[in-house]
């Protein structure tokens, strides 16, 4: 068979490294957020969970793909896989992110504080959710799905490095060994962690679905940041030979799948609420289709739908990188406003843009891709020893 | 730079060594030899059934469906889980066709073919339920919105409806899509065939194939398209079955996870039927080098996955049912676990969620009897899964009062037990006179088939370092 030989560098130059301009964006919206959190603490634990919901997004996603990899054993993606390998194996980090949330329960979660004045129903309604919905309980599920995540994200990319510095492919083996049970527990947790951080914003509203919207969103989403990170590789000169036309495109057909598969997921929970038409399930999209929330919902629906499908459908178009270029960003943008979208009503009735919405979100920006490229740098950028190297090399 | 100069080999999809030749005597020589004296007899029981089932529908139509075990609250009995069941079982077949083409699955080859026959058989009699639940049959075609004198329309915001149009098109494009993919095989049979008569309809069917290049373009095209539009199906059907229930208000019915969950119960099971008959197939017509045990063990591998697919919706009904905090939904959900019909669901919770959790081992995997076993105790429990939702949700409504135990009659269990006879007449005869692997397809994925098999001097290329596979 003829072999595709490796000819890019898979080092990561130190001087390529957009390391320096995210430390300082980051830097910019940590010192903002704070200025925020004296300044207007409701608002910023808003804020800061819409960020937090949005950026952890891409790390849960990507530990799925990796798991999802190794269990079906693919070929086509070992070139980019350590781009996700690197995500996924941040999620510690998500775990000092999240103690601000815990800190601030009370101005996001309504369970958490007494009824006050609300009709006695919602007392009687909390009464019957306390064994779920209690600070201690949360607390703790929320230990269990961190640890979850950071092992899975850690253990697979260690061993992923070792394979690199020994090359041995029995690692393989062991990789596909706790991938297994890893999407199992993945699952549940990111179902329930789901529950926990987006849907007991209104405790009294309830979905089925809920944990496979998320999921939904955040693996379609994925897909449009690995390509952009791929693009930026390319503009620096990197992996130009190795991350080729085809994998792309396989990427833009992956994108196309699960932006069908969202829109499948997100329809679905929404029109048999629509039509069943119970108001204790209604009032979830109620005032998310009031006011000038109903533009953004709309605009949800183009830019993450209608328009990638449409324009992804041919084939063509998943090689041509200006038009990926275009449905990736709008996809993102799409996602971010999503995640808007779901946390901030349950705050203003009406859409508006806070600035501190925009300095979590450098923060956040700032910390995630900073810790990146500090890690992508690290190591090589593909797992150079991987047994189906040359077969991902090969495509085309 | 990389230090990794090995190259894994992949398992052949194809064992012992085959040519292009071994493989068309192979399929082909099935349909050429004489029938055999086991296919006389199965087909003289299939064709008892399908009497019997003839039979129940005559009764049915003639006295009404009172024949039937409905009572006040359950007026959706065995009919609609037949239905569902039937429907589901389909689902692996265009799956296998459509969705690992897509993925460019090399494995499909050796199974599709039938695999997509079953769903053609079982949509078949999966139709035979909504057709005759109807009670006044002759005027079914009232489903469809004809113009009429009485200005009678459909309703079209009934999900019951879009049933017609899903399943009917699922139906086509299925039929459709198995007929593209015979054409080649049929041409091969018109070639090989004696007897004259058999030449002449395998002729008519092969469209005058003749293997050229040009045709082969155009086949991979329409494959392709096919393929393409048969994948949103494998969504639809189920997903709309699952509305059928979930649009309503029924406690137990309506949640938002039904179309993901159905449609994975449906590949669930569908999975477990392609087992079922993949398993016998091989055994009888000795082609166990085309399904190898590694096809087994992919198969065994989504049957777990979707199982758990299953499993996850379960638990997240079971939770949000408490959750939720609304009484009625805490009380379908407790009266499905403690109630008149636990029996019946813990039967589904064994046979769903907890048997397929013996694929977690390779050995399991692989093992012929436990495969054999467990896709029927899958289906089993699928069935069984219908059963909890249709019956569970409507035998205890909201007036107390009208609570009642359903029981099926003899005339609903033999017009099941009739629609196997439906079912494996037509494999039967499919299996008899039709190349029940994709003759050409396996070829593509045999080594020879790569163009680099040979090197420059025309040699049989050498193994490589390989892989060792475990778990």
């Amino acid at each position: 068979m003829a072999k595709t030989k490796l000819i890019d560098s898979i080092e990561f130059p130190a001087e390529k490294s957009p390391l320096k301009a995210f430390v300082a964006v980051g830097a910019i919206g940590i010192l903002l957020s704070l200025v925020g959190l004296v300044v207007n603490t409701e608002q910023f634990m808003y804020s800061y969970l819409t960020s937090f919901a949005f950026f952890i997004s891409f790390a849960l996603a990507s530990l799925f793909l990796v798991m999802i990899h190794h269990i079906t054993r693919s070929s086509w993606g070992i070139t980019i896989r350590r781009i996700p390998e690197t995500f996924s194996s941040q999620l510690w980090i998500y775990i000092l992110l999240f103690i601000p949330i815990l800190l601030g329960m009370n101005y996001l979660y309504a369970w958490t504080g007494d009824m006050g004045d609300r009709h006695p129903f919602y007392a009687d309604l909390l009464d019957h959710k306390s064994p779920y919905l209690n600070t201690a309980f949360f607390i703790v599920r929320n230990i269990i799905y961190f640890a979850v995540w950071s092992f899975l994200g850690y253990k697979l990319y260690q061993y992923s490095i070792k394979m690199d510095e020994t090359g041995d492919w029995g690692i393989d083996n062991a990789m596909r060994k706790i991938s297994a049970p890893g999407i199992l527990l993945f699952g549940f947790t990111v179902a329930f962690a789901s529950f926990d951080w987006l849907m007991s914003l209104r405790f009294d509203w309830f979905s089925t679905m809920w944990g496979v919207y998320y999921f939904a969103m955040s693996f379609q989403a994925l897909f449009a940041f690995l390509i952009l990170i791929v693009f930026y590789l390319h503009s620096k000169g990197l992996l130009l030979n190795t991350v080729t036309k085809a994998h792309i495109g396989d990427m833009g057909g992956w994108m196309f799948g699960f932006t069908v598969f969202y829109a499948y997921i997100a329809f679905s929970q929404y029109f048999l609420i629509y039509y069943a038409t119970i108001p204790e399930e209604t009032l979830w999209f109620y005032v998310r289709f009031e006011d000038n929330w109903s533009i953004i919902a709309a605009f949800i629906l183009f830019g993450r739908f209608i328009i990638p499908f449409i324009v992804l459908l041919g084939r063509p178009a998943k090689s041509n990188f200006k038009v990926l270029k275009f449905v990736t960003v709008l996809i993102l943008v799409s996602h971010l406003i999503e995640v808007f979208w779901i946390v901030m009503p349950t705050l203003h009735a009406d859409f508006k843009l806070h600035w501190i919405d925009i300095a979590t979100f450098l923060g956040f920006a700032g910390i995630f891709l900073g810790l990146f490229f500090y890690q992508f740098s690290k190591n090589s950028m593909i797992p150079k020893n991987d047994p189906k190297l040359a077969e991902s090399l090969n495509k085309h | 730079m990389s230090t990794n100069s090995g190259y894994v080999v992949e398992k052949p999809l194809v064992k012992g060594n085959h040519t292009f030749s071994s493989i068309t005597a192979l399929v082909a020589d099935i349909v050429e030899k004489p029938t055999p004296l086991w296919w006389y007899i199965a087909f003289g029981i299939s064709n008892l059934l399908l009497g019997l089932l003839f039979a129940m529908l005559a009764y049915l139509i003639w006295e009404g469906t009172g024949v039937w075990g409905l009572n006040n609250t359950v007026a959706w009995g065995w009919a609609i889980i037949n239905f569902v069941w039937w429907v589901g079982i389909g689902h692996a077949g265009t799956l296998i066709s459509a969705i690992l083409y897509l993925f460019r699955q090399g494995w499909r080859t050796a199974i599709n073919r039938f695999a997509e026959a079953m769903t053609i058989f079982a949509v078949m009699c999966a139709g035979i339920f909504p057709a005759v639940h109807v009670g006044r049959i002759w005027v079914i075609y009232w489903i469809f919105p004809l113009p009429n004198q009485m200005q009678m329309w459909p309703n079209f915001n009934s999900p019951l409806l879009w049933d017609v149009f899903a399943v009917s098109t699922y139906f086509t494009v299925s039929l459709l899509f198995w007929y593209v993919g015979l054409v080649p095989d049929f041409a091969t049979l018109r070639d090989r065939v004696k007897s004259k008569l058999g030449a002449k309809i395998y002729g008519f069917f092969a469209l005058g194939w003749t293997g050229g290049n040009r045709q082969w373009q155009h086949y991979e095209k329409s494959y392709l398209l096919l393929a393409g539009l048969a994948t949103p199906l494998v969504l639809s059907v189920h997903t709309i079955v699952s509305f059928d229930f979930a649009v309503s208000i029924i406690p137990g019915w309506h949640t938002t996870i039904f179309p993901p969950y159905f449609v994975a119960g449906a590949i669930f099971s569908g999975f477990a039927m392609v087992m079922t008959l993949m398993l016998i197939a091989r055994k009888i017509y000795g082609l166990e080098d085309i399904m190898t045990d590694d096809h087994m063990e992919k198969m065994n591998i989504i049957i777990l996955v979707t199982g758990w697919m299953v499993g996850f919706a379960y638990i997240m009904e079971f939770f949000i049912a408490w959750y939720g905090g609304v009484e009625y939904e805490k009380f379908a959900f407790v009266n499905r676990a403690f109630g008149p019909y636990a029996w019946a669901y813990w039967i589904m919770m064994f046979c769903n969620v907890v048997a397929p959790n013996f694929f977690w081992f390779k050995k399991m995997r692989r093992s012929v009897a436990v495969s054999f076993v467990l896709s029927i105790v899958v289906n089993i429990g699928m069935w069984f899964e219908r059963f909890v939702i249709t019956v569970t949700s409507l035998a205890q409504d909201f007036i107390p009062g009208s609570w009642a135990y359903y029981s099926p009659t003899w005339v609903d269990v033999l017009t099941y037990v009739g629609t196997f006879g439906l079912f494996f007449t037509n494999f039967l005869l499919f299996l008899r006179f039709m190349p029940m692997v994709a003759i050409a397809e396996i070829k593509m994925v045999l080594p020879q088939a790569d163009p680099h098999y040979y090197d420059e001097d025309g040699n049989e290329p050498e193994p490589v370092e390989q892989i060792e596979e475990s778990k």
